[in-house]
């Protein structure tokens, strides 16, 4: 329904679009800047490379590490979100529990959620108290898997999930879904030609979203994880606040590497979304 | 086609905008203001109605309670609002810093930090601080001129550049309901860590707490603070740390969890020592000891173990940064820290409990009868006992040359 | 056309077997089934927070006791003495003005992509799903050089910051509404005579009004909750719930000084829920 008289398409995008190039350009060319030497903080610019041959022997392990705490929390969120997404569509009080309390998680901060997730998991935490498991409590909080960030990560971005897998689901499903019912399609059937591909496109966006947050995120790493091997933006975050001149363009080359992991990640998120049939 | 037009106006505005933010971001940056006053009252009348913004480490209640219950009230007597800026670390201060000197800045947010150590030489270092006017200040004939922690900060000369306000040692604390027999010296300290494997552990470097326990530790290995030369020296750093390196690695298996990792701040080993998990912590703020063991964060029998060889000691100063618009307003605040009264104040053990900085030898009788009204702390031992034989801080550049050996050694060689 | 009915099926559906209706064969064992998952669920979602709410109103919860000690109002009487009172006004402000700028932008731009032919729509999708891979830290740093030699007020620079890293969020929950949103309501408004602004103002924006709740709600979050943006960009003049949380955190023997900051930090957008009805079931004229 286009009509001469409502706005160009490509103005009603452009505000958006303009301050979104500003914030991602402005950044990352500055941040690239002072990668390579441009923006130094004292003495001449001058352009090297120096900042990433540094940086360079710690980077696979960094990198490797970060894509992997990452997906981890990534396919746990977004099995829970959906589950809870699912029952959250089918009403009745079970729903509106799920929907109650998975909306009550997302308004903390991440910050606070991994300050309490902390205070849960650690040697001395609260479910170490209850069980009075002492030395034998397992090495959740800085352990060696890493336990408590995917847990924290896969428990805040599981209620994010729910929440737009739900608001996709909810418009629709029910009619779809009563109606498959009706036609005699059992649970499973209805799961998975009605509700999956329903959300599918919410689902993907969505995980999508929570992959590039973790990976680029530093707060959850920094509190629940160890100091050694560290994820890329807690690396990254190191070396910025370290005393020396020297350092922040290494930072900006840490910057630059951890935005095009996930600039990656998201081109390939997108292009597996338009082959998806409901997003055109 | 309009739609390409106008798109391609969209894409080439874009690109003129990062065209222009790097030009901007690119040029050169304009030098700093310089205060430029003649005298101490010129500076009282340009500081009338200032708002001087104090960055400080906000995870310190009774430091937060002090500036704004404290120093607050007494700043806005003398005509200066004090606004107290709460980090989480003192390098969030400095990144701050270091951006406006970066981008030229002549009003910046940033009017005072309570700072010491690398991140003053580093500030030094780029320009930020604004130098030579804590001789203006009256109160600044209360210190001792040969005071060595004020005259050099980690090796690096003052000169002007920052004002005293605090002194602090490096202290550790233990319980004394699961340590019977208590070491004597940081040689019998790891020792002990040896024979009772799992109790014991450190901050990793660069945690500002873990990177002075590596630096005690080299003290210990070499025989003493007098056979490590302050300043740094490539030589001596070969010379020295292989032992330094090898205790440490040695030591890593009786640590808590087999040195396999490492607590990343002083804030995650207080934790430990809080829930138990280990019997001993370690802090340069010892004014903090009092409060924790008070309110029950720290077990009761919490003690503090004194060493015979001494440890670091420091001081914490007040640095203008030379981007801040409100230097008169900033040099009061700093001046009204070093009064007798605040500094008084600050040192009683149920506000801060933070060690004063004042000559005693300088101050009047009734002045000294301030602090010696002041209740003992029934943990943290008086400065005096604390500070005896006080080991000197090394120069700067020790300090992340020795992080990063660590950090290639110790934490990621395992 | 606004959206298709979901794929066809690729086995054709079977007609119920026996005589027993498939709809109550399948409800009697999924009751249990969905009972016991959704108490799961429950726990997943609430056990994070329960040290929260312990070390709330714990004066004294020392090792090893299982619940504290000692109960009582010191966390709330320290948070207030940090400035808890003004750093939440200034919290409500930040997210208020980020939803206000992100939502409108965000639902005008996913409109323009879900309904019209946009130039280079692949590099209008990358450019606003952009913020998102851009580490927070890196705008931070980057920007901050940028917006003080450009001369922007510090608070003008988060907020146009923030709302940048809202815009994916309002975006794409806007365009997954616009994909499942029928135009047809529209046209037969339209059809029915109905201006422009009768059909936005009494069927595009009720039939969407879920769907725009929920994209202000999430800008709100991001304005709400930041820390790195705030401190770094915001010069320290600014100082919200999150820094006051940063800082008491960073500190030993806070634990219910957090709590109390952190349930702080929670109340307002949990009361914009309940304001906005986010518990609806349905949202109103929604087919069922």
């Amino acid at each position: 329904m286009s009509s001469g008289r409502r706005l160009p398409p490509w103005l009603m995008a452009a505000p958006a679009v303009l301050m979104a190039s500003f914030v991602v350009l402005g950044g990352l060319l500055t941040a690239a800047a002072q990668s390579l030497g441009l923006l130094p903080l004292a003495g001449s610019p001058s352009l090297t490379l120096e900042a990433y041959t540094t940086v360079a022997p710690d980077l696979p392990s960094a990198v490797g590490l970060s894509l992997a705490i990452a997906s981890a929390s990534t396919i746990a969120a977004s099995a829970v979100g959906f589950m809870a997404a699912l029952i959250i569509v089918q009403g009745r009080w079970c729903g509106r529990v799920v929907a109650a309390v998975s909306t009550l998680t997302i308004p903390f901060p991440h910050i606070v959620g991994a300050a309490s997730v902390g205070l849960l998991l650690s040697d001395s935490g609260v479910l170490s108290r209850l069980t009075g498991a002492g030395e034998a409590w397992p090495q959740l909080v800085g352990g060696p898997w890493w336990f408590a960030v995917i847990a924290d990560y896969s428990w805040k971005e599981s209620a994010f999930i729910a929440l737009v897998v739900t608001g996709a689901l909810i418009t629709r499903s029910t009619g779809y879904d009563e109606t498959a019912a009706l036609l005699g399609a059992g649970r499973l059937r209805r799961l998975r030609h009605v509700l999956l591909p329903l959300s599918l496109p919410a689902l993907t966006v969505s995980a999508t979203i929570v992959f590039v947050y973790t990976f680029g995120s530093y707060e959850v790493a920094w509190l629940l994880g160890r100091p050694s091997p560290e994820p890329l933006p807690v690396m990254a975050l190191r070396v910025f606040s370290s005393a020396s001149l020297t350092s922040r363009p290494e930072a900006a080359a840490l910057a630059v590497v951890t935005a095009i992991v996930s600039f990656g990640a998201a081109f390939a998120a997108f292009a597996l979304l338009r082959r998806i049939p409901l997003w055109r | 086609m309009t739609f390409t037009l106008r798109t391609k106006t969209i894409l080439s505005g874009t690109a003129a905008i990062a065209a222009a933010a790097l030009a901007l971001a690119g040029c050169a940056a304009p030098p700093a203001a310089q205060a430029g006053f003649t005298g101490w009252d010129q500076v009282t009348a340009a500081a009338q109605g200032q708002t001087v913004r104090l960055w400080m480490y906000g995870g310190d209640k009774q430091g937060n309670s002090y500036v704004d219950n404290t120093l607050k009230p007494a700043a806005a007597k003398e005509g200066v609002t004090l606004e107290r800026v709460p980090v989480a670390d003192t390098k969030d201060a400095m990144n701050r810093v270091l951006t406006e000197v970066q981008a030229g800045t002549r009003d910046g947010a940033v009017d005072l930090v309570w700072v010491n150590g690398d991140n003053f030489g580093t500030g030094k270092q780029a320009g930020a601080w604004s130098c030579g006017w804590t001789s203006m200040l009256p109160n600044m004939t209360l210190t001792a001129a040969s005071d060595p922690l004020l005259a050099n900060d980690f090796g690096a000369p003052v000169e002007g550049c920052e004002a005293p306000w605090s002194k602090a040692q490096f202290t550790f604390a233990y319980n004394s309901a699961t340590v019977t027999d208590p070491p004597k010296t940081l040689a019998g300290l790891l020792d002990w860590s040896r024979t009772h494997p799992g109790r014991f552990t450190y901050p990793a470097p660069p945690d500002f707490t873990g990177s002075v326990f590596t630096r005690q530790v080299l003290y210990s290995v070499s025989g003493g603070y007098a056979n490590v030369p302050l300043g740094f020296e490539r030589k001596a750093f070969d010379r020295l740390t292989p032992a330094l390196f090898d205790t440490l690695t040695g030591l890593a298996p009786s640590l808590w969890r087999e040195g396999k990792t490492y607590p990343k701040t002083s804030g995650e080993l207080d934790a430990l020592y809080a829930g138990g998990q280990v019997d001993f912590t370690m802090t340069y703020g010892p004014a903090t000891l009092t409060k924790l063991v008070a309110d029950g964060t720290y077990p009761a029998a919490t003690k503090v173990l004194t060493l015979e060889e001494g440890t670091v000691g420091n001081a914490s100063f007040l640095a203008i940064p030379s981007t801040s618009g409100h230097q008169a307003g900033a040099m009061v605040v700093a001046n009204l820290a070093l009064s007798p009264e605040q500094q008084a104040a600050k040192a009683d053990p149920r506000v801060w409990g933070q060690f004063p900085v004042l000559d005693p030898a300088a101050l009047s009788a009734a002045q000294r009868a301030m602090f010696e009204a002041l209740p003992p702390s029934p943990v943290v031992p008086a400065y005096d006992v604390l500070s005896k034989n006080a080991n000197p801080e090394l120069a700067a550049a020790w300090v992340p040359e020795l992080d990063d050996a660590w950090r290639r050694q110790i934490l990621t060689g395992r | 056309m606004a959206v298709t009915l979901p794929p066809g099926p690729r086995t054709p559906w079977t007609p119920p077997r026996g005589d027993g209706s498939a709809l109550r064969i399948s409800r009697t064992p999924g009751r249990v089934g969905r009972t016991l998952l959704a108490l799961a669920l429950a726990v997943w979602f609430l056990l994070p927070l329960a040290p929260l709410g312990l070390w709330l109103f714990a004066d004294r919860w020392s090792y090893p006791a299982a619940l504290p000690e000692a109960w009582g109002l010191d966390g709330v009487r320290s948070a207030l003495a940090q400035g808890a009172g003004p750093a939440f006004a200034r919290s409500l402000g930040l997210g208020l003005a980020v939803s206000a700028v992100a939502t409108p932008l965000g639902a005008l731009a996913a409109r323009a992509l879900a309904y019209h032919r946009v130039p280079f729509p692949a590099a209008v999708n990358a450019v606003l799903f952009a913020p998102l891979a851009l580490p927070a830290f890196a705008a931070a740093f980057g920007l901050n050089v940028l917006l003080l030699r450009l001369q922007v007020p510090p608070l003008a620079g988060v907020i146009l910051i923030l709302s940048v890293y809202a815009l994916p969020y309002t975006t794409y929950t806007m365009r997954v509404a616009y994909g499942s949103h029928d135009l047809g309501f529209e046209e037969e408004a339209r059809t029915l005579g109905a201006t422009r602004w009768q059909v936005l103002a009494r069927v595009h924006l009720p039939l969407l009004a879920p769907a725009l709740a929920r994209s202000a709600f999430l800008a709100f979050l991001i304005g709400w909750s930041d820390y790195l943006i705030t401190l770094l960009v915001g010069g320290g003049a600014f100082i919200t719930v999150p820094m006051l949380v940063a800082s008491a955190a960073s500190g030993t023997g806070n634990d219910s000084v957090v709590a109390v900051l952190s349930v702080t930090a929670v109340l307002p957008p949990l009361i914009l829920l309940l304001g906005l009805g986010f518990f609806a079931r349905k949202p109103p004229g929604g087919l069922s």
